[in-house]
């Protein structure tokens, strides 16, 4: 932090010091044999402060909850938690894991009451914070319900709920919201930022970057160090970079043109980042830059839609941070055997008229009662990229396992590559990739050994198999640390091995269920460059998951609600088929404001996005007046508003939330 | 062929499985301390000849009679002298409070009653509590003090019927030869069962068993792919405890080394057949090992393992001949001490094979279709 130190990040640190830090850390070091996971690293945590750890997969994150959390003993450097060591301030932790660490065969009663016959909690406290902390989290009309019947989201609220039992004066959250879908992720931090108001000092890690803009302060964290501390305002003064919001008809092709800009380093381009639907231009002096971006893309042909200036995010700070590091995992292709068929489309060939790969008509599956899937059609061509999106719960997973034989169907036509009847032939198997939602590897191998055993079981010939094994290899950049148990490796990491082990018998049909979750932002973006080119070379791909700009790089995508696909088409026609206009604001207190203005709108208008908030409204010129002066009333100063285009985000947020209400909406 | 083998999907499956064994050093503990210690303990500990047994003698007579009766009692090693007294008191206390097994009291007319042919009562306590020692010890006193009486009268006369007892196989009666291969049976039994079942539930436990119903594998491949390292390893077992039994216990090899392995073999499918049913009945490696331990506890009891069969009643003798240990512990104890082959044992064999058979077959088939 002391190298970047700006003005403003000093007269803030000076402005700290007058507190008592409740977490302090100094040259804190943390090794696993060789491996030094951590190398020195110092923060402070001030009390109601909402403290943010980011960084790639492996930069230590989850070694420095570990020691916090007293499980687990620091190799040398000085932890400090409420005055103790963290192993004796433990009652006062309330520390909530990666993985669900609930009783899934016990209700939500009685897991509270678990925890709390645990933590002494006695009977009349119980009651009272039962009900007020099932209340904040939406859960209270669903006490008797197992904890294993519930969403990812809502078991994660829970969690929060146990966590919060004995009262602690510190919350660590590792990743909480991973694997949850976008509205849950905001409805879970909009009850962070309650408790926070209320005083709870929280520490939290998130692979989700606009959700850590909701931060007081944000730490870097890379390779076992932390490389910068502050506020988001003191780290987008650090990074000195403006953003352009650049909108063209053909992203890809855009980023071709700009790229050379950026790496020539004669223009005033410093990175260029694709996000979705839109591509992010930093830049020092945005008046400047602005029209040479524009001659750029026009020399090329290409339509500009919109260039719109802007802060950047926490996402474009993190990035460039990461590039500078230069720990921008590097896209290689799959290399292929060379294929005598011709069954399988190439490339440039229109993906309409490829034929079709994986289709369900009416796909129905009932457990007992309760129907998960309740008729769903499909049609996923050669070549085609198909994104399954919805909330957790909404049956995607179950679909998914129906679709490649895993899961009788209780109704309806499956049609995969042609064949009707047995799904699961073993011809047919070797022709699928599958990448499950849980970790698919044996944790208990190393990792090459994993790659060997899935290059067997799928005979890819033995001519070949090294080059695939080094091809995963490199893309995870594990080169030279092959031999490492894979029960060792960062839970992202493990998804990229997953990934490539899935991949390596080049599948015609490829089901990726959520491949990205939990993984950090620049090797998301190789993940897809490597799906794209899978989908290139023919496969069929359906995935899913609940980064929605990632998923603007389907071809075709569904918005699964409850069972039910209740949208679908491409995703400009999903977001074309959005009503009323959207608005983004920026305000002084987003918190504040996004719960003031649900108090105005229906619930689903509103939702923040980092730093900012979306308004979605049906006559902005009637209806934003209003909104404004009950802004003004309230002293929350509007600092900007534009209006924007619908993001899948958006899109997602409002239809979910709509159809949850009981409105439908169908295109194609 | 070799090389095509090598580049199976079978191949790749027993390689993984050979890898995570390796790697599990529990594993590898599980199947060679347990059943070492417990060959080791069922060997020595247990044994059901008495020897030693704490005499206390109180001697009025004081006589060479008396003294060649208490000579007669110890002469065998059977009775120790523990204590001489002359208060029948302190001799009662002593057995009360259980310092003492046998407690002897020789009258002080013994020798006079001896010479004038009349019979001379002599008083025995003997601590009841433990009454297989104590029948055992009246038995022996009745022996000696009959022998005795024998001698004493004619010790030259002819006795008209003697009995000449030669004991086969084990002419030493060494309990240690019944009891070894009674307890490899026992051994193959519970860690065949364990070790398989965990390996089986484990894939489950973790999830990875979708993973591997998606790649092209058949289910007996993964199956069968399961079997073979457990099979070698617990061939490993049997190699093991055998070792122990000839080194330690100097059990006798009389029979056909290549009949007891292959038998041994299929015995060793019958435990991996228990384990992998079990696996499909549980949901977890927790639940997997309890339930084993139900499963084994009846089968050992009912063996003959350790107890005779011959010394249950009539339901459990023929309750036994369904439990596939019984069979497999006559045929070690049949080839082991007896030398004998087929021809003697094949009704065993034959009951050894149709479980082995259809275990493995219900097993895999149940395993199967729960992959499916």
């Amino acid at each position: 932090m002391v190298r970047n130190a700006s003005p403003t990040a000093i007269a803030l640190q000076a402005q700290d010091a007058a507190r008592v830090p409740l977490i302090q850390v100094r040259d804190l070091r943390k090794n696993y044999g060789a491996l030094a996971a951590l190398q020195g690293i110092s923060f402070e945590v001030y009390p109601g402060e909402v403290f943010g750890l980011i960084g790639p997969d492996g930069a230590g994150k989850t070694t420095t909850f570990h020691i916090l959390g007293g499980v687990m003993e620091a190799s040398s450097g000085m932890v400090d938690v409420l005055g103790q060591k963290p192993r004796n301030a433990r009652l006062n932790i309330g520390y909530l894991t990666q993985q669900f660490s609930l009783y899934l065969d016990l209700s939500i009663d009685e897991n509270l009451r678990y925890v709390a016959g645990l933590r002494r909690v006695n009977e009349a406290d119980l009651q009272q914070r039962r009900e007020k902390y099932l209340a904040l989290m939406g859960l209270e009309q669903i006490g008797g319900r197992l904890a294993g019947q519930l969403s990812g989201g809502m078991k994660q609220k829970l969690a929060l709920c146990c966590a919060l039992m004995p009262q602690p004066q510190i919350l660590l959250l590792d990743e909480p919201t991973t694997g949850v879908d976008p509205v849950s992720r905001r409805e879970f931090w909009d009850v962070l930022a309650t408790l926070a108001s209320e005083g709870m000092t929280i520490v939290v890690a998130t692979p989700y970057l606009d959700e850590a803009e909701r931060c007081h302060r944000i730490a870097l964290m890379y390779d076992g160090q932390i490389n910068e501390v502050g506020t988001l305002k003191q780290l987008r003064l650090n990074l000195g970079l403006q953003r352009l919001e650049v909108r063209t008809e053909d992203i890809p092709a855009t980023e071709q043109v700009l790229m050379p800009l950026v790496e020539k380093q004669t223009a005033d381009l410093v990175d260029v980042q694709m996000f979705g639907d839109r591509l992010d231009v930093l830049v020092k002096d945005p008046t400047q830059a602005e029209p040479e971006v524009r001659r750029a893309i026009a020399e090329q042909g290409i339509v500009c839609q919109s260039i719109q200036q802007s802060e950047v995010t926490l996402e474009n700070v993190f990035v460039t941070r990461l590039r500078q590091q230069g720990s921008d995992p590097p896209f290689i292709p799959l290399p292929r055997r060379v294929r005598t068929d011709s069954q399988v489309m190439r490339s440039n060939g229109d993906v309409r008229s490829a034929p079709v790969a994986i289709q369900a008509r009416q796909l129905r599956k009932t457990f007992g009662t309760f129907q998960a899937v309740k008729g769903v059609d499909l049609e996923i061509r050669y070549g085609e990229i198909y994104g399954l999106l919805g909330a957790n719960g909404a049956g995607k997973t179950t679909t998914i396992k129906m679709l490649c034989g895993l899961l009788p169907a209780s109704g309806g036509e499956i049609a995969l590559a042609g064949q009707t009847k047995n799904l699961r032939s073993r011809e047919l198997r070797k022709r699928i990739g599958y990448m499950s939602q849980k970790f698919t590897l044996y944790d208990d191998l190393s990792v090459v050994e994993n790659l060997k055993f899935y290059c067997g079981v799928y005979e890819v010939p033995t001519g070949y198999r090294q080059q695939k094994i080094d091809w995963v290899l490199e893309i995870c950049g594990l080169q030279g640390q092959e031999n490492m148990l894979t029960g060792r490796l960062p839970g992202g990491w493990k998804q990229r091995v997953a990934f490539g082990a899935s991949v390596m018998h080049e599948p015609e049909i490829l089901f990726l269920d959520e491949p990205t979750s939990g993984v950090d932002p620049l090797a998301r973006r190789q993940f897809w460059r490597l799906i794209n080119n899978l989908a290139q070379q023919g496969t069929a791909v359906l995935v899913t998951t609940h980064y929605l700009e990632e998923a603007e790089q389907c071809n075709r995508m569904g918005f699964m609600v409850a069972g039910e696909v209740v949208i679908q088409g491409s995703p400009s026609q999903i977001k074309a088929a959005q009503p009323g206009q959207l608005i983004e604001l920026r305000v002084d207190q987003t918190q504040r404001a996004s719960s003031l203005l649900k108090t105005q709108l229906e619930s689903w208008r509103v939702s923040i996005f980092g730093d900012r908030l979306h308004v979605v409204l049906d006559q902005p010129e009637r209806e934003l007046p209003k909104l404004q002066s009950v802004l003004a009333a309230a002293e929350i100063q509007l600092l900007a508003q534009r209006v924007v285009p619908f993001s899948l985000e958006d899109a997602f947020i409002s239809v979910v939330q709509r159809t949850e209400m009981g409105t439908k909406h169908r295109v194609d | 062929m070799l090389r095509q083998f090598f580049a199976s999907r079978f191949w790749a499956l027993v390689r993984k499985e050979v890898n995570q064994i390796v790697r599990n050093k529990q594993l590898l503990i599980m199947l060679i301390v347990p059943p070492t210690l417990q060959l080791l303990i069922y060997g020595f500990a247990l044994n059901p000849d008495v020897h030693h047994l704490k005499l206390g003698v109180v001697d009025y007579a004081q006589t060479a009679d008396s003294r060649e009766l208490v000579a007669a009692l110890t002469e065998n090693r059977i009775f120790d002298v523990e204590m001489v007294t002359f208060d029948e008191s302190v001799l009662a206390r002593q057995v009360e409070t259980g310092k003492l097994t046998v407690g002897m009291v020789i009258p002080p007319k013994f020798s006079r009653d001896l010479a004038g042919d009349r019979p001379s009562p002599i008083q025995f306590f003997i601590d009841g509590v433990d009454a297989n020692t104590a029948g055992i010890a009246s038995g022996y006193i009745r022996q000696i003090v009959q022998q005795f009486n024998q001698q004493y009268l004619s010790p030259n006369m002819r006795v008209p019927i003697s009995t000449q007892v030669i004991f086969l196989y084990n002419q030493g009666l060494t309990s240690s030869w019944f009891f070894v291969p009674g307890v490899m049976g026992l051994v193959l039994t519970l860690i065949g069962s364990i070790v398989s079942s965990i390996t089986v539930i484990r894939e489950k436990d973790t999830g990875t068993l979708e993973q591997l119903l998606m790649t092209p594998s058949e289910a007996w491949e993964i199956s069968l792919s399961k079997v073979v390292p457990l099979f070698v390893l617990l061939m490993g077992d049997v190699l093991l405890a055998l070792t122990i039994g000839r080194l330690i216990f100097n059990v006798p090899f009389r029979g056909n080394f290549l009949l007891f392995m292959v038998l041994s073999g299929l015995y060793v499918f019958v435990g991996i057949g228990v384990g992998i049913m079990l696996a499909t009945l549980c949901q977890s490696q927790q639940q997997v090992v309890l339930t084993t331990f139900f499963i084994n506890l009846p089968m050992v009891q009912l063996s003959g393992a350790i107890a005779p069969i011959e010394t249950m009643p009539k339901f459990f003798q023929y309750l036994s001949i369904v439990n596939p240990l019984r069979h497999y512990i006559a045929i070690v104890r049949g080839i082991l001490l007896k030398g004998v082959g087929l021809e003697a044992l094949w009704l065993h064999v034959l009951a050894l094979a149709v479980f082995a058979i259809g275990l493995l077959a219900i097993s895999t088939n149940r395993f199967r279709n729960q992959l499916n």
